[in-house]
């Protein structure tokens, strides 16, 4: 039964062939949605608490589904988790970084020009602009918000590799902080035509004590004429200082 | 004498033409020219569109405006002169603000412009503010209205013309305080003339502020030292500042 159950969804997956670009890659062009439920307050599994819906979390290794963290690093989470939970980035409109970019609430787009995956996001107008070309990670004094971004083919699945992170983004609100020595793979593997199955390995020697990964999947919108709209975040904010040190809160 | 500037005048006219058409763009694999790369001006646009002296932190430069002058509505000028006068905490930029249209395209920060059959997409690195500009037919959002607009694109021969409305009334055209109105449409026209070289245009018509449409021109320059878009975070650096760190 397990093994028919097993092979129907290998000829299943089998089935799909994608639509392709001109250059014969996988077409993943378009505007789509994570279906990553309550990941923007917490990645983990976590129960309800104010304002914050119960939820399973997003990570599928290891299988307790938690970040395996290092002693030091998991006490500072809880700290940042308890203490600190204003200094979140996303409450100061920076980018919100990989992976972390791909569960706001938020849409995002793929266009696929030759030698670049771009991604446009609606949270924080932010861009990644990921190339295709082979060519190397900048030099790793140069650090982003968002990272530097290479990615491959491997078969009908995209691969990024992100590396030269600041060490200022987070992962979620619940004070899953990161590093400058954050490295993300993430992989897009269109399933149907309307669904991009999307997965992040996340390495970090100085804060985890194995590679970890988080899956979910990502819905097209097809809802006719629809484009995305401007979020001028840093614009409309009128509520920085409450968030600052400027006025002693932190 | 005459009739030799006359001729003069002929053969300078026919060697501007057979220099313009000696260029052919290279093309994309749906046959249109192809503008893709990373870009910036080498100009002081973003201080001051028109001629103007230098000035504290501000590079002296001939201008950008065809005939000189921004055609302002007399009862459209007193508030440019206010903005000028405030400039140094007034511009728009100064607050880390997004830089709208067509300012984005000649700050003193590079830009890539990437295309599909179906689109071009511009990405910056001031700000990371993005522009995606539909070559195909896309209905605007009734009363939609952002910073940095909604342009619709379509070639022109080898020209990409870019129409853009929905813009606020937030932000300035330079640091001089040239500003409109919501009412703002701004057509931009971008021909390759070289490898390495852009011809920008944009004609500005706004008619709650200006007599008339008006038109900026300059060039496009290739950075041929980047191969990404970096990273301005203008208002987390001044954040950070403030702190007396760096950006996070």
């Amino acid at each position: 039964m397990i093994t028919t159950l097993f092979l129907g969804a290998l000829l299943l997956a089998q089935d799909f062939t994608p639509p392709r670009t001109p250059d014969g890659k996988p077409d993943m062009q378009g505007y789509w949605n994570n279906q990553a439920g309550t990941a923007p307050w917490d990645i983990e599994p976590h129960p309800a608490s104010f304002q914050v819906p119960a939820g399973p979390g997003i990570i599928v290794d290891p299988p307790d589904k938690k970040i395996p963290y290092t002693a030091a690093a998991l006490a500072k989470r809880n700290d940042v988790r308890d203490n600190h939970a204003f200094d979140d980035p996303q409450a100061h409109c920076a980018p919100s970084g990989v992976p972390r970019q791909t569960y706001t609430p938020f849409g995002f787009q793929f266009v696929q020009p030759p030698g670049y995956f771009v991604i446009l996001y609606e949270a924080e107008h932010v861009h990644r602009v990921v190339r295709m070309d082979g060519s190397p990670h900048m030099p790793a004094s140069m650090k982003f918000w968002s990272g530097d971004s290479v990615g491959h083919w491997e078969g009908d699945t995209l691969v990024v590799d992100s590396a030269n992170f600041n060490g200022g983004t987070w992962l979620d609100m619940a004070g899953n902080y990161t590093s400058e020595n954050l490295h993300v793979i993430e992989k897009y593997t269109l399933t149907d035509k309307d669904t991009i199955r999307y997965e992040a390995t996340i390495e970090d020697p100085s804060l985890y004590t194995r590679p970890w990964t988080m899956q979910f999947n990502l819905r097209r919108n097809s809802q006719k004429d629809y484009y995305i709209l401007e979020f001028a975040c840093h614009e409309g904010e009128r509520d920085l200082q409450h968030y600052t040190e400027d006025t002693g809160k932190k | 004498m005459k009739r030799f500037l006359v001729l003069a005048a002929a053969a300078h006219l026919f060697g501007a033409m057979a220099m313009a058409q000696s260029y052919t763009p290279p093309r994309t694999s749906d046959g249109k020219p192809d503008l893709q790369g990373i870009w910036q001006v080498l100009n002081t646009a973003n201080w001051d569109l028109q001629p103007h002296s230098g000035s504290y932190n501000v590079p002296a430069g001939p201008g950008v405006v065809e005939g000189d002058q921004i055609p302002y509505l007399p009862s459209a000028l007193a508030k440019k002169q206010e903005n000028l006068k405030n400039r140094a905490t007034a511009d728009p930029l100064t607050k880390c603000f997004m830089a709208g249209v067509p300012r984005t395209m000649y700050l003193p920060y590079p830009f890539q412009i990437l295309q599909t059959p179906q689109a071009v997409v511009v990405v910056s690195e001031y700000v990371h503010s993005w522009r995606y500009v539909p070559l195909y037919n896309l209905p605007h959002i009734d009363g939609y209205e952002a910073w940095m607009g909604d342009s619709r694109g379509r070639w022109d021969g080898n020209t990409l013309v870019v129409e853009t409305i929905g813009l606020n009334d937030e932000t300035w055209f330079d640091n001089a305080g040239d500003y409109h109105s919501d009412a703002l449409k701004v057509t931009e026209r971008f021909t390759r003339t070289a490898a390495d070289v852009i011809d920008y245009e944009a004609t500005i018509d706004d008619s709650k502020v200006f007599s008339r449409p008006w038109k900026i021109k300059m060039q496009l320059h290739r950075r041929t030292d980047l191969t990404r878009v970096l990273e301005n975070e203008c208002y987390l650096n001044a954040e950070a500042a403030r702190r007396g760190g760096n950006s996070k």
